[in-house]
């Protein structure tokens, strides 16, 4: 273990899935964080700082809450706030969390992720909107010209990676049926039980091509907390702990969002190099990958951006089977946010989380040591993309 | 007057409006003159879309080395995708629209709806040239169109 991993641990898990149509965001993020904590073996008076992890500024902007759910859980927290960059919740959430934890100013954080997104679009579909609901931004260039959703803009990166590597939407709907095969052996997950080949894939309805409906991810509601404390403290508590390794953080901005190499590559660089620095490790220590997945193309682009693929072999890599289960890299082994429910990246950080604690039932992969978890999102900045990229490795602690 | 001399006006506004703020009121006044200004800076020439510093050199308070200046309006076309759902109601009598993202002669990359002929696969990197639809409402909505078809 290299001396520069952060003294940090995952010690509760606690997960809501699923339409909540009853239920508001606070009593989701509040039922979650209640079960993290008793995953966790420990009680209400043990948490002493809570943190809310919302998506603010990208796609799916969504405007808060005035009560808190700590208020609502009674959580007895020295401090509350809210972090979150578009889909980016977990990975900033456990580097703001380490200062209170690391600094003596808190034991045990509680992060909590809500959404309710699915409930949101039931209402506004009945309004003659299609797909999620979304505040207004400033500055948002393309809304009046009909760049709508975040599938309006996404889905350049996809076209553009065709048009410069001959990219195929059968490739990409390799991803989308490998991803399902995860789904199909994971309960919790809202495509349980319906597998796709790629056929179905093709035949799903365009909605913006180059996508087709099969390429873009769930619209969800649902909650995902867990209770971050240090290692020595997770260790005495119920469930094995789970070591954060290392983490990463890049930007678009950072190498100009303007570059067109960024219409076919995300952020990874940065992140990468920083998360394999502060764990030690290589990128053939990675047991599963759960990389962010609003549509098939980010996780094509992640697989060549961390090295599974050159820059460009995206395409064939996924088509040899390489992702799904059985394959070379497994991942998004719960399904991810295509095919299991979009709760930003908290989707693949709990499922990372239970691969390595051994609990991923069916679909566990066998001797998970290291799993890598990444964020994706930002606000939408004209023309172009979302601009964080994060980079978690988490582990079976020694 | 007759029914075919109306159509000559488009129909009232039904979409999202646009967003023109502080920082780009001044394009907008642009694109209602049949401009399309580019950010500029005076001290290295360098163009920018949308408002931005400089990211050449140092620049003054408030990057008031730079100004809107009118480019070429015209680029390649560097993406497009084909929106089928109209995600919005005002959208409905649209679909499918063409959505091009666009890179200007000048260098910056800028985004809107094709007019003519729709792209197709091996269209990209093909000359592109903006197109005006001005509205009563005061604004004036940009398009790109392909240019010598």
């Amino acid at each position: 273990m290299g001396s520069t991993q952060p003294d940090l641990a995952v010690a509760g898990l606690g997960v809501v899935a699923g339409p909540q149509a009853d239920r508001s965001q606070r009593m989701m993020a509040a039922e979650a964080a209640r079960l993290a904590i008793a995953d966790a073996g420990l009680n209400i008076s043990d948490i002493d700082g809570a943190v809310d992890l919302r998506r603010t500024g990208g796609g799916g902007d969504r405007g808060s809450y005035s009560d808190a759910f700590t208020r609502v859980l009674g959580l007895p927290a020295n401090f509350y706030f809210v972090i979150g960059r578009g889909g980016a919740l977990a990975g900033l959430g456990i580097a703001a969390a380490a200062s209170f934890l690391q600094r003596g100013l808190a034991k045990h954080v509680v992060l909590v992720g809500a959404v309710d997104d699915w409930s949101k679009s039931q209402e506004t579909k009945k309004h003659g909107h299609r797909g999620m609901a979304h505040a207004e931004k400033e500055g948002y260039w393309g809304k009046a010209l009909g760049d709508l959703r975040a599938a309006s803009h996404h889905s350049w990166m996809a076209a553009r990676h065709m048009a410069v590597y001959g990219t195929t939407s059968e490739q990409l709907g390799a991803i989308s049926v490998q991803q399902r095969a995860w789904a199909c052996l994971n309960p919790e997950a809202k495509m349980y039980g319906r597998p796709i080949t790629i056929e179905d894939h093709q035949n799903s309805p365009w909605v913006v091509e180059p996508y087709h409906l099969f390429d873009i991810s769930q619209v969800s509601d649902g909650a995902i907390a867990f209770v971050l404390t240090t290692r020595e403290r997770a260790r005495d508590l119920a469930k094995p702990a789970v070591d954060i390794l290392g983490q990463g953080f890049g930007e678009v901005a950072a190498d100009l969002w303007w570059e067109k190499k960024n219409f076919q590559q995300m952020a990874v660089h940065n992140a990468k190099k920083q998360a394999l620095a502060e764990s030690g490790l290589g990128l053939q220590d990675i047991d599963v990958a759960e990389l962010y997945d609003c549509f098939t193309a980010e996780v094509l682009f992640q697989l060549e951006d961390y090295g599974w693929c050159e820059k460009g072999d995206g395409g064939a890599f996924v088509e040899a089977g390489n992702i799904g289960p059985g394959g070379s890299i497994p991942t998004n082994t719960g399904g991810g946010l295509l095919s299991c429910y979009h709760l930003g990246d908290l989707t693949g950080f709990a499922e990372a989380v239970r691969q390595v604690r051994g609990e991923a039932g069916e679909r566990q992969v066998a001797n998970c040591e290291v799993a890598l978890s990444t964020g994706h999102g930002g606000e939408l900045v004209s023309p172009g993309m979302c601009s964080i990229h994060t980079t978690t490795l988490l582990g079976k602690a020694a | 007057m007759t029914t075919t001399e109306t159509t000559e006006a488009p129909p009232a506004w039904n979409k999202p409006p646009p967003n023109i703020d502080k920082d780009s009121r001044e394009f907008w006044d642009g694109l209602a003159r049949h401009e399309l200004l580019l950010w500029t800076c005076h001290t290295c020439g360098a163009q920018y879309w949308p408002k931005a510093y400089c990211i050449k050199h140092e620049n003054e308070p408030w990057a008031a080395n730079l100004s809107w200046q009118p480019s070429s309006g015209r680029g390649k076309l560097f993406a497009y995708n084909v929106h089928h759902w109209a995600f919005h109601p005002g959208f409905k009598d649209e679909v499918p629209y063409y959505y091009a993202l666009v890179e200007l002669d000048e260098g910056p990359l800028i985004s809107a709806t094709m007019v003519g002929r729709p792209p197709a696969a091996g269209d990209v990197g093909k000359a592109v040239r903006i197109a005006y639809e001005d509205h009563p409402e005061g604004f004036t909505i940009p398009h790109f169109e392909f240019v010598g078809d």
